[in-house]
């Protein structure tokens, strides 16, 4: 039987686009310091850091040994997690598997990316095998649009329901103190004017590059006891890998995630209890790099039906003030760290879960909430967490 | 008191190529030996549930198990299942050059029964479609790259059979 781990500490840096102030050692250290003071906790405290970084962006070698200090690393056990847009994901996994197990009491997760200093499709453009089907894609947005142009033959989705997407991220992000893109969009048509990127996919329809980080304090069940009256408790967590880059993969001829996102949210749904994932979760963050991307997710998490995801989204249903919100921070569409993205659908689910995400604090009462992650090489990774176990 | 000067941020720019030499191993150097010697793309099948393993190698992803030396040559037509374009250009690091507008994109399913992801010579985006019919055209001069040595894929006119 694992031990209960507890999240007890949350912080995040402002999010921005640019930040010539600073490296990337010093970012990451804005964040951990304000999980720190949240977990009203020294580095000392701190017994193994995991942290999570995509190197190809950056073009940074091994980050995490020359950012030991601000990470309040040396002297600790830990160690850095690179795997694609679930990097985060699998870092607060692995932090979570180190007090699970009982090898520490307390652990730190953090995760950052500094998009301001290469070229971030090019970097994952280089992604695919290194030497295997270059040219063929160009980059997360040709990824994207593909499955863009397949849903919306396949489901009935209009680019009206894609703006709808943005429109509820952008009111999210709005009310949210840390996110990125504040646009302050006053309706769909404003959207719908966006010039396009890579057909179907808009500049809107797409999430921004980021500078920012994210950390988060884990503790064990005797620690959470002692410091928090407020623990979020990590019930569990899921990782289902796929074939990288292949379309046809599994019998799914578009190349979408559906396989590893059908697989995960059935295991996890299955083994936690949850035969109505909208009705017995209360919220979700999850991953969603493009407006059309979110669509998808909602059926592909098994939050609705096959082809109605566009419907949720029409219906109002994932809205702050929705029956089921999902992504009330602003989500990826509005703050995109890549190493940080997930930890923070980790921590901005958490913080719901606590009653302290402010004003984009969703109407409904949260005891149970879900943050997943997806990336290259169609990884799914979901962490479900609850007010109490 | 004296105002403290602001401080100037200072970037280091870096821009210097970096080679590589990648081994393309036992399974996929035939892909790129074929592509190189006979423009053909080749691949093996697993030994157990008989499916494509594409790109060749050498663990069957659904069986867990050596996928075996049952090579099998692709059909160089098929049909566009998904597509997109530029409109925005984009740097492919690998070929270090620009892709700019519209640079037609496409998951092909190949005759043969594999999905394949590559470029569409057709220009006129208002003539992409689905389930238009496609053929591969090589380079001539390829670059040893295996799949990437195609061009693009042409978009053909079938006589209809049984009229």
């Amino acid at each position: 039987m694992a031990n209960r781990v507890a999240i007890v500490g949350i912080g995040q840096t402002f999010h921005k686009s640019k930040r010539p102030d600073v490296n990337q050692a010093e970012m990451a250290n804005e964040a951990v310091r304000a999980a720190l003071t949240d977990a009203q906790l020294g580095s000392k405290d701190i017994e193994a850091v995991v942290s999570s970084n995509m190197e190809p962006f950056e073009g940074v070698y091994l980050p995490d040994h020359w950012m030991a200090s601000e990470m309040a690393a040396c002297g600790k056990s830990g160690f850095k997690v690179a795997t694609g847009g679930t990097s985060g994901a699998s870092a607060v996994v692995e932090a979570f598997h180190l007090i699970a197990s009982g090898l520490a009491s307390t652990s730190l997760v953090v995760g950052f990316q500094k998009h301001d200093t290469g070229d971030t499709q090019a970097g994952m453009t280089a992604c695919m095998t290194p030497v295997f089907g270059s040219g063929a894609t160009t980059g997360a947005i040709s990824e994207f649009a593909n499955q863009a142009l397949v849903y919306m033959e396949k489901s009935g989705a209009k680019e009206e329901h894609a703006a709808m997407v943005r429109l509820k991220a952008d009111r999210g992000a709005c009310r949210n103190p840390y996110a990125q893109l504040k646009l302050g969009l006053k309706g769909v048509e404003e959207i719908l004017s966006s010039g396009y990127l890579e057909w179907p996919i808009r500049i809107l329809d797409f999430c921004p590059q980021t500078c920012g980080a994210c950390a988060l304090v884990l503790a064990s069940e005797e620690i959470a006891g002692k410091i928090t009256r407020k623990p979020v408790w990590i019930a569990d967590t899921i990782t289902v890998h796929q074939e990288p880059f292949r379309a046809g993969s599994f019998g799914d001829p578009t190349g979408l995630e559906t396989y590893s996102q059908d697989v995960a949210s059935t295991k996890l749904y299955k083994r936690n209890g949850i035969t109505n994932p909208r009705k017995d979760i209360d919220m979700a963050e999850i991953y969603e790099p493009s407006t059309w991307e979110e669509m998808m997710h909602y059926e592909h998490y098994h939050f609705c039906d096959e082809n109605e995801g566009w419907k949720l989204i029409e219906k109002g249903i994932t809205a702050i003030e929705g029956e089921f919100p999902v992504n009330p921070s602003g989500g990826v569409l509005s703050t995109n760290p890549i190493g940080a993205t997930p930890v923070i659908r980790v921590a901005e689910a958490a913080l719901q879960i606590r009653g302290d995400a402010g004003e984009h604090q969703v109407t409904r009462d949260v005891k149970t909430a879900v943050a997943t992650a997806l990336g290259g090489c169609n990884w799914t990774t979901m962490i479900l967490l609850r007010r109490s176990l | 008191m004296e105002k403290e000067p602001t401080q100037e941020y200072i970037q280091v720019k870096i821009d210097t190529p970096r080679p590589y030499r990648w081994s393309t191993g036992k399974y996929l150097g035939k892909l790129y030996k074929e592509a190189r010697d006979r423009k053909k793309l080749v691949t093996n099948r697993c030994t157990k549930c008989k499916e494509l393993v594409y790109p060749p190698q050498m663990v069957c992803g659904r069986c867990k198990v050596e996928a075996g030396q049952d090579w099998v040559e692709m059909s160089d037509k098929g049909t566009v299942v998904q597509y997109t374009y530029l409109i925005f250009p984009r740097w492919d690091p690998h070929r270090g050059e620009y892709y700019s507008s519209p640079y037609p994109s496409a998951t092909v399913l190949l005759d043969s029964g594999l999905y394949l992801r590559s470029r569409l010579e057709e220009q006129d985006t208002k003539k992409l479609k689905r389930g238009m019919r496609v053929q591969a055209v090589w380079k001539e001069k390829g670059r040893g790259r295996g799949q990437d040595d195609i061009e693009y894929f042409r978009t053909i006119e079938e006589l209809e059979v049984g009229k």
